[in-house]
């Protein structure tokens, strides 16, 4: 028989390193006289769209279009400390980072335009990578020419900044303390799912997202996390454990260690709850991890609302469900 | 504000050169004179090493160089936190896992270096392998590591848990267990290091998830200044806290330096899974009081967090849990204990969710067991619980920005039809 339920799930992840370690980001914006505009940082990028949301910062505040930004290689020997690409941490850290170094660059635009074009800065517009007075649109001068005004006097057309929130170190007889991490991050997460009573095996029919993230930065890249955390959270509940007895790995590989694939994955439905209230880039919060927390017990909460069973270890394997409905119907009959 | 690109859905800027196959992951990587390294691993998982015999395997064809710790006696240990693990295990001293590296090979080829592994003869003494957490808590149990079993223990406090306890009209206990998970991005661990001699400088072409804090780690561990490695990011696939930690980088630095050629580490799958970090096996055990009409009153917890053979994140990882144990609930009276604890399992470190994803699973099945019990909707029983400004977490941290847990699940509820079209 198969059989239906619904689990609810709501979360909560307090991101940055926290705890008062110290927890900071340094990147450095320039304008050249040719080329791109060059934003360094050693942010590391593993796939989850780092360089793309630094990209969007910095194209925004200097008001040009995202492809006339370029971002640096991170190169310990050319960048300084990012911090990690960990804990949530580089959209808030990095991203406000460059943020603060996009609007340095940006008020130096304003100072060499206002020298340039004999005026001050509200006789001056900046965008779309030139600057003129409003009464004269047609004399511009572009950002890399500002640059070159620059170099004449012996400065760059660079800024850098760095973003470097306090946190407390907990109390450590009781834990507590004012500030323990900078922001935190919800979440609530309702699956659907069918159990098979015969097989045990679970088929995920539906998630439903609500995430609480400021702002979402760009939209796209957020339901792509929140599907992608889904699917490793779906893992973790009904499939995957490496298995270590007496301290030797007994399934070391794929065939033996198996992940969700495209053909387990759901439809996926989600809303961004963006009250733009976070201290973190236009309002964002962080939400790497947070996307993957609530899956777990949304779907143990489905399989005990389909069959009346919970379960306490994970993963809830097929072999786990039908020994579970074995010994109830031995109970019951 | 009217943003112009904040908020739209710009194509990923590194989304062409994937698709593509023009992006240049490390195993990609080729330099003229390149040597492959490969590492032999502890053949114990607890066990004295007392010899190793690495003769045969040096006189192999294409064979270049085998390096064992005798080859760096100044070599320090590593880790994320607490450096606690060696680079190379050498004569009289102890493998704790089967990751531990006892001998870098370095060949003209992949094949040449497999072989050589095959060759090196070693010998050990046996020691009780210790694969529960609760095992190497226990008074008697062999020390993996010379200051105890137990690398850490953390505590929470709020409030009068006793008197919170008394007001619950309902309580459930229950210990939870989760697994340990295997992060699992698609690349193995690879690099590749050229020893620039004119400079003096280590170049490496590795992934990591935090380029500096490899840089130092590699660095200390040589004995040499930080400016003296230089990393260079390769496009990563995939990390999920796996690329924390150090894998490849100090041996194929020691490889480069031995041999003075540019030298390449790949894993194999079965070498990621075994030699590199995992998600904390986690037991925890819960008690959490309600009122009849649906009002938490007192949470407690106690988690054991199996670390593995060494710290890596461990230090950080199981008491984040413990910070997150009551989830996005308002509760006065909390008190928790969370140990980390040593044992001869592949060690655990960072992996998405860094502690609070376990915790989850304990408390999100409490919530819904409790409002089954008490008969309330379990969306209902979240919504009047949950925090809102002005509520604080475990840790005592009063939230005023940005709590919009109650919107969350309204939201959801609605979404998803959820049963019974509760009102919220």
């Amino acid at each position: 028989m198969k059989k239906r339920g619904r689990g609810i799930a709501t979360i909560m992840f307090g991101f940055g390193y926290g705890e008062g370690f110290p927890d900071h980001s340094i990147a450095a914006i320039e304008i050249k006289e040719q080329g791109p505009i060059l934003v360094k940082t050693a942010a590391a990028d593993v796939g989850q769209g780092v360089l793309t949301v630094l990209t969007q910062i910095a194209a925004e505040v200097l008001r040009v279009a995202p492809d006339r930004i370029v971002l640096s290689a991170g190169d310990t020997a050319l960048t300084k400390n990012a911090g990690s690409t960990s804990a949530t941490r580089q959209t808030y850290f990095t991203g406000s980072a460059v943020q603060k170094a996009a609007e340095g660059v940006l008020a130096l635009l304003y100072h060499y335009g206002s020298l340039a074009l004999h005026c001050n800065h509200p006789e001056l517009v900046v965008k779309d990578g030139r600057v003129y007075r409003y009464d004269r649109p047609d004399h511009f001068m572009s950002y890399q020419e500002l640059a070159r005004l620059a170099h004449e006097k012996g400065e760059l057309l660079q800024a850098e900044a760095s973003f470097f929130p306090r946190t407390d170190a907990p109390d450590p007889e009781t834990g507590q303390g004012e500030r323990v991490y900078v922001a935190y991050t919800f979440m609530t997460q309702i699956a659907e799912v069918e159990v098979d009573t015969a097989t045990g095996l679970v088929e995920v029919l539906r998630f439903d997202t609500a995430l609480d993230l400021g702002k979402a930065l760009n939209p796209q890249a957020v339901e792509g996390q929140i599907e992608g955390g889904t699917v490793m959270g779906m893992g973790m509940a009904l499939m995957e454990e490496q298995v270590i007895k007496a301290g030797i790995t007994l399934n070391p590989d794929l065939t033996g260690y198996l992940i969700p694939t495209a053909l387990d994955c759901p439809p996926f439905y989600s809303r961004l709850v963006e009250n733009k209230d976070a201290a973190g880039p236009f309002g964002a919060k962080g939400i790497g991890e947070p996307v993957t927390i609530g899956a777990t017990p949304a779907l143990a909460n489905a399989i005990y609302a389909a069959i009346g069973i919970r379960f306490f270890e994970l993963p809830i394997t097929p072999d786990k469900i039908i020994k579970a409905l074995r010994q109830e119907q031995g109970t019951n009959g | 504000m009217n943003e112009r690109i904040i908020g739209k859905n710009l194509v990923k800027v590194d989304a062409r050169a994937k698709v593509t196959g023009r992006a240049l992951y490390p195993d990609d990587l080729y330099f003229a004179e390149m040597l492959y390294v490969k590492v032999k691993r502890a053949v114990h998982p607890h066990a004295i090493l007392r010899k190793l015999e690495i003769s045969r395997a040096q006189q192999l064809p294409g064979v270049v160089k085998i390096i064992t710790a005798a080859d760096y006696p100044e070599l320090n240990n590593f880790g994320l936190i607490i450096k606690d693990q060696p680079v190379l295990v050498g004569i009289g001293e102890k493998m704790r896992y089967l990751g531990d590296a006892l001998a870098i090979v370095v060949a003209e080829s992949k094949e040449a270096a497999g072989q050589a592994l095959a060759q090196i003869r070693v010998e050990v003494e046996e020691l009780e392998v210790i694969d529960d957490p609760r095992r190497a808590m226990e008074e008697q149990a062999p020390l993996l590591h010379p200051d105890g079993n137990i690398l850490c223990r953390h505590q929470l406090n709020k409030g009068e848990l006793e008197r919170g306890l008394a007001a619950a009209d309902l309580i459930i206990e229950q210990e939870y267990k989760t697994n340990r998970v295997e992060q699992l991005p698609l690349q193995p661990e690879a690099g590749v290091c050229v020893y620039d001699q004119e400079t003096g400088v280590l170049k490496l072409w590795v992934a990591t998830q935090w380029l500096h804090d490899t840089q130092a780690d590699i660095a200390q561990a040589l004995g040499i200044p930080p400016e003296r490695v230089r990393i260079i990011q390769p496009v990563i696939g995939g990390a999920f806290g796996k690329r924390e930690d150090i894998s490849v980088h100090i041996h194929l630095a020691l490889a480069a330096l031995a041999t003075r050629r540019p030298v390449k580490l790949t894993y194999t799958r079965e070498e990621s899974m075994i030699t590199q970090s995992k998600r904390h096996p986690m037991i925890i055990r819960a008690k959490s009081g309600a009122t009849r009409d649906g009002y938490l009153t007192a949470w407690q917890v106690e988690i054991i967090g199996d670390t593995g053979a060494y710290a890596s994140s461990g230090p950080a990882v199981v008491h984040k849990g413990l910070y997150h144990c009551t989830g996005p609930y308002n509760v006065e009276n909390v008190r928790g204990i969370a140990y980390t604890v040593y044992t001869n399992n592949t060690y655990s470190g960072a992996m998405r969710g860094f502690g609070a994803t376990q915790l989850a699973f304990a408390y999100e099945s409490q919530i819904d067991i409790l409002a089954h019990r008490l008969r309330i909707d379990p969306a209902r029983f979240r919504y009047q619980n949950a925090y809102r400004p002005g509520s604080s977490t475990p840790n005592g941290q009063v939230l005023t920005d940005s709590v919009n847990v109650r919107e969350t699940i309204k939201e959801a509820v609605q979404m998803s039809n959820w049963p019974g079209g509760v009102e919220l």
